[in-house]
């Protein structure tokens, strides 16, 4: 049974960023790497059946490998799978995100799980600094912004300030 | 004075007799207008003729004063209608220029009037706006001012972790539009 197409990959919350599919790739190449070794001694050692030792792998990329049910030991799979990351990286939808503080690894879990479960299921973030916003979060999609900035808030509700200090001036 | 000497001469011609006389009117004449006579007559001539010379410059003293007196008089109406007259002309030229410098003190007086009210209006009219845009600019920066510090004092104090709510919160109210981006 072959895994699921570059546009049929399901992501685990560890996978954020094209940075991680990135290096998910090259975690997916070691690995082929290691599995072609392992297969190329065997058949040096005149064994019919190869009996391969998986490495020890990334948390993304066991929980990838778990989502998607890909078969490492299949060469024709990790082969597909390659191609289908690189693919994956150039084409995933993507969603820039710019906090005011660093953006911790929980919190971008729980952010891009949401993003899966509502927007895209693909969808991946890029994560950016500012810490002019303050607070909140800017989003920057393929055509569009969304301020979600405590900066703007504050900019939008300035009418309040306003229309408080004319209260004070006219007693 | 003129007595005849019958006995002493013989009968003469009447041309004689007429010659004779005057003879003796010219020897006798000469007696009587003697030297003296002369003097004397002269001296009464002097004495009429200075009198008679004094009389008339008193006269003329008298017509002279007179004619001075009539002269001074009549230079002295002349003048007098003359200072008149340009006293009259001045004081009517005077009077005219009181009332040209009148008219243009009223005129000069009326147009500062018109400009102190345009100036009272128009200063009004800035005051009314500059108050206008004081205030705004005030409220602009009073806002920005109040946001400045608001901004200053948060500074990085919010972490992701804790405005997640917040994120999440603002993505699910524009999340049509998202998806629609994300879809093209």
């Amino acid at each position: 049974m072959s895994h699921a197409t570059a546009h049929e990959f399901k992501l685990p919350p560890t996978l954020i960023s094209r940075v991680d599919v990135s290096r998910l790739g090259r975690e997916v190449e070691s690995v082929d790497n290691e599995l072609e070794s392992q297969k190329v001694r065997s058949q040096a050692k005149g064994e019919k059946k190869v009996d391969y030792h998986m490495p020890a792998t990334s948390q993304a990329l066991s929980d990838f490998l778990e989502l998607n049910t890909v078969d490492m030991t299949k060469g024709q799979e990790r082969a597909k799978l390659k191609h289908d990351l690189a693919v994956f990286k150039d084409k995933a939808p993507i969603i820039h995100m710019t906090f005011a503080s660093q953006a911790d690894s929980e919190s971008l879990q729980k952010l891009v799980a949401w993003i899966r479960a509502e927007i895209h299921p693909q969808a991946l973030i890029s994560v950016g600094l500012q810490p002019a916003l303050v607070g909140g979060v800017y989003i920057r999609t393929p055509n569009k912004v969304f301020d979600f900035s405590l900066k703007q808030h504050l900019h939008d509700k300035r009418s309040i300030i306003v229309n408080q200090l004319e209260g004070l001036l006219r007693g | 004075m003129f007595s005849k000497k019958k006995d002493d001469k013989p009968k003469k011609t009447v041309q004689d007799e007429a010659t004779s006389i005057v003879d003796q009117a010219v020897e006798e004449s000469a007696h009587i207008f003697n030297d003296e006579f002369r003097e004397e007559l002269r001296n009464r001539g002097r004495l009429r003729f200075e009198k008679a010379i004094n009389e008339n410059s008193m006269f003329l003293k008298q017509d002279l004063e007179m004619t001075v007196s009539q002269l001074n008089d009549h230079l002295k109406n002349g003048i007098t209608q003359k200072l008149d007259a340009e006293l009259q002309a001045y004081a009517s030229a005077l009077k005219d220029a009181q009332e040209l410098a009148l008219q243009s003190l009223q005129r000069t007086a009326t147009g500062i009037e018109e400009q102190r009210a345009k100036l009272t209006d128009s200063m009004t009219q800035f005051a009314a706006e500059r108050e206008q845009l004081l205030l705004k600019v005030y409220e602009d920066n009073m806002a920005k001012i109040v946001e400045h510090y608001i901004l200053e004092a948060l500074g990085d104090q919010f972490d992701v972790k804790a405005q997640l709510p917040f994120i999440i919160s603002q993505m699910e109210a524009n999340k049509k539009q998202i998806m629609e981006d994300m879809r093209l």
